[in-house]
């Protein structure tokens, strides 16, 4: 089999991890043909970012302490991952430039005093430029051949959306396949940085929200994989939050668009945007767990062969969300009136969890996060709720939480909503607010916050979701 | 127009002569005013922003000189990607040699094309057959226009035909003779009854095959066409690679004869259809069947939802012919061009 592998910041968090990296890699790539792609260590692209921010108000002396912790940070980590001593000095030697060059960088920021997206691009780049080299010297170090290409090298190729770019996939797979497939044919493993490439300038870019994980698929797709393995710190993907519920079970199949569904779950489920490309190609993707690996972990895939009589298949409580309610005589019947809304919230950088309203058009329910609740209710009322504006009323809530029921096979199995709404009535739980797109992969609903658990303790229960 | 050419063969002399040749007309019924203001090759280059007159080019690549020998506006050593990126032109006309191994240089020249903003008309294969989604992909990107007909059938418009004449029927398959060597040399075994490697050879006494002729006999060049048809025609995003490919090389006089006797001959056909991976193969077809050409010519039958076959004929390659469609390609970026800058 070809086989991507993705080692997430946890799993490449300290030297000790990453030698694990290796020995995991080492052992697939016996009987496999492996290529890796890695993130920054843990916490690593975080700093980076403060950093850029602080270096543009002039603060020099933060560069120096920085760049020496991170140094720092890295040659431990080489240290503990590396026995062999002179795999150890070439990786060194490889990070000591780096981080001089990103001092280097760092240093122009704080001269301009201006970080363009350009340039924070650039700056986030080397937390995986510095985590990449350090794991392929540990796959060396077991005695695999490998070598270690930035996205760039390897030759991903995006759009010039600093910050969130969309690669050329074709172009992309043709330098993909160019680059990586002679290296992979002699058994030599590529490990490749996650995250980072650059446009077809060459000047460095990154993808965003997906992060490695997207950069996982891309190869997945370019160099025509078997399979897609994410590292992980868990096992996969769950029933719901076993600190919620402790029967909550690992879910061995899940379809790419029930995945994507679960993007809700946080960091232990896929972006969306990461399931894109391989979605396409229907190349199948793994979660697993890098301290569990004899557990198989989740598998998405397009079809999977699983029980189709159970309509639902997890539960997610996603908490520190708030609801805003606009109500508005002057929305009925207007089109365009609902746009001016979503507009409004859009530019002031407010993301929509969820939408409800009623054919009566009177008013549009919503959820957001809760930290957002005084943005987006100030600026609505500024924007629409003057003399002769649409919205004549804004009302919140910000002690609810939301609750999400998910399954491939809620499409068109009756009685599924009536059911999750029993449940909850019979616990004496008033709903707030409904939704459910017409895909009907989704059941959402608000409660107060205070009634959340229990309610995905109750559905997780009345649906069986700890038996398989 | 401003163009610069990249590579200066036997179709780089082509395009120069038509572009020159009835001039006035052109200029009167298309508004094409072309200006060749680069030509590039291995050597150098000779650039001058004002148009180069092909006569001149001519003359000294006619004395055994290099183009860069040129002794006003000759740029011995110059690079051709320099040329490309700095020159100020609309189009770069790709015409080196065809490589069908990396692609180079033509792939880079085409890239450093679009990046810079110029629209593309290529006859070379290469790069098509390695990396066509890739390539398109980067035109679209660039928002630059990437012509490539004389690439199938030469000067016959085979692309045109099935993108254009039959736009909105489903193309369901395709099938075509795509290479006029080994064409000529199955029709030389049939109808004079003479060896592969007689009629081989008969085909290299004339220039209709190389004296390296692989590329041909082994199917290479009918396995790109194949690609550049199965990618631009039917939307699939192959390569090379993806071709199963079988040259003439077995095809015996036995072969040829049991054929006959059922009113069948033997051709290199490239097939396509939605369902299967393109196929380059000796396979036997009826003598009556439109798709049934003899010497050097190309055909391709296009399987149509509502049109039924659709078969088109010509000569599959030539100098002339290939700057025909270099020409064809031109006028159809400066209308495209035209519409775009007046919107």
């Amino acid at each position: 089999m070809r086989i991507v592998m993705k080692f997430g910041g946890t799993s490449v968090g300290s030297g000790e991890n990453i030698r694990h990296v290796g020995d995991l890699v080492t052992q697939y790539s016996k009987k496999h043909k492996v290529a890796v792609v890695v993130s920054a260590l843990a916490g690593v692209t975080n700093s980076l970012i403060e950093t850029g921010c602080q270096a543009q108000k002039s603060d020099q002396v933060q560069i120096e302490s920085f760049t020496s912790s991170l140094l720092k940070r890295h040659i431990d980590a080489t240290v503990s991952a590396i026995n062999s001593k002179s795999i150890q000095k070439e990786v060194i030697e490889i990070t000591e430039k780096s981080v001089a060059e990103l001092e280097k960088v760092l240093t122009g920021i704080c001269y301009v005093g201006e970080l363009t997206p350009k340039s924070k691009n650039y700056v986030m780049s080397f937390g995986e430029r510095l985590s990449a080299p350090i794991v392929c010297g540990a796959i060396k170090d077991h005695k695999t051949q490998s070598l270690f290409f930035t996205g760039k090298e390897a030759g991903i190729v995006t759009d010039s959306n600093f910050g969130e770019a969309t690669p050329l996939m074709n172009y992309t797979s043709h330098l993909l396949r160019e680059r990586l497939d002679p290296v992979m044919e002699q058994g030599i493993v590529p490990v490749v940085t996650g995250f980072t490439a650059a446009n077809q300038d060459g000047i460095v870019t990154t993808v965003g929200r997906g992060g490695s994980d997207y950069t996982a698929t891309i190869l997945g797709v370019a160099l025509q994989a078997d399979e897609v393995w994410i590292w992980t710190d868990v096992d996969g993907i769950m029933t719901t939050d076993p600190k919620l519920v402790p029967a909550a079970r690992m879910l061995p199949q899940l379809s790419y668009q029930e995945a994507a569904e679960m993007a809700i779950f946080g960091a232990k489920a896929m972006h969306p945007r990461a399931l894109g490309p391989v979605n396409i190609e229907n190349i199948p993707v793994r979660i697993r767990n890098t301290h569990n690996p004899k557990n198989s972990g989740t598998l998405i895939t397009k079809e999977p062969a699983e029980n189709k009589t159970k309509p639902v298949k997890a539960v997610a409580l996603i908490k520190d969300v708030a609801m805003v309610n606009v109500y508005g005589a002057a929305m009925v019947g207007a089109p365009g009136s609902y746009a001016k809304v979503f507009d409004v919230l859009g530019k002031n950088n407010i993301n929509v969890m969820m939408v409800s309203s009623a054919v009566s058009e009177a008013n549009i329910s919503m959820v957001i996060k809760r930290n957002m609740l005084g943005r987006a209710v100030s600026n609505i009322e500024i924007a629409l709720h003057e003399r002769g504006g649409i919205i004549s009323e804004v009302t919140t809530e910000d002690d609810v939480a939301a609750i999400a029921v998910m399954g491939a096979h809620m499409k068109g199995t009756l009685g599924v909503a009536s059911k999750i709404f029993n449940i909850v009535a019979k616990k004496g739980i008033n709903i707030r607010m409904i939704a459910q797109g017409s895909s009907e992969l989704n059941i959402s609903f608000v409660v107060k916050e205070k009634d959340g658990a229990a309610v995905v303790q109750a559905i997780h229960e009345e649906f069986n979701l700890d038996k398989p | 127009m401003r163009i610069i050419l990249v590579g200066y063969g036997v179709v780089g002399k082509g395009v120069t002569t038509i572009l020159s040749r009835r001039y006035t007309e052109k200029n009167k019924n298309f508004g094409f005013n072309p200006k060749v203001v680069a030509v590039a090759d291995v050597d150098g280059a000779v650039i001058n922003p004002q148009g180069l007159s092909p006569d001149k080019l001519e003359e000294i690549k006619q004395g055994g000189y290099p183009i860069s020998a040129d002794p006003e506006f000759g740029c011995p050593g110059i690079k051709a990607l320099n040329v490309i990126k700095e020159v100020e032109a609309e189009v770069v006309v790709e015409i080196t040699p065809v490589n069908i191994k990396t692609a180079e240089p033509a792939m880079s020249h085409i890239v450093q094309a679009f990046k810079t903003g110029k629209h593309v008309v290529t006859t070379n294969k290469g790069p098509l057959a390695l990396a066509m989604p890739a390539l398109t992909e980067l035109a679209q990107y660039n928002n630059v226009y990437f012509r490539f007909s004389g690439t199938v059938g030469g000067g016959t418009p085979v692309l045109e035909f099935a993108k254009r004449c039959l736009a909105g029927d489903q193309i369901l398959g395709i099938k075509g003779i795509l290479n006029g060597t080994t064409n000529y040399i199955l029709s030389e075994m049939s109808q004079n009854r003479i060896s592969f490697q007689d009629a081989l050879s008969t085909a290299q006494k004339l220039g209709y095959a190389e004296r390296e002729p692989s590329m041909d006999i082994d199917g290479f060049d009918t396995a790109c066409k194949t690609v550049i048809l199965a990618n631009w025609i039917l939307g699939q995003k192959v390569t090379l690679k993806d071709v199963e490919r079988t040259g003439i090389r077995e095809v015996s006089l036995q072969d040829l004869d049991r054929a006959s006797k059922l009113g069948n001959t033997i051709k290199l056909v490239g097939a396509i259809d939605d369902k299967n991976k393109p196929v380059v193969k000796p396979v036997e077809i009826s003598k009556t069947n439109p798709l049934c050409v003899s010497g050097v010519l190309n055909a391709v039958t296009f399987q149509c939802e509502f049109a039924a076959e659709q078969t088109i004929v010509g000569r599959g390659a030539g100098g002339i012919e290939t700057a025909g469609a270099v020409l064809r390609d031109l006028l159809d970026i400066r209308h495209k061009l035209a519409a775009k800058l007046l919107t």
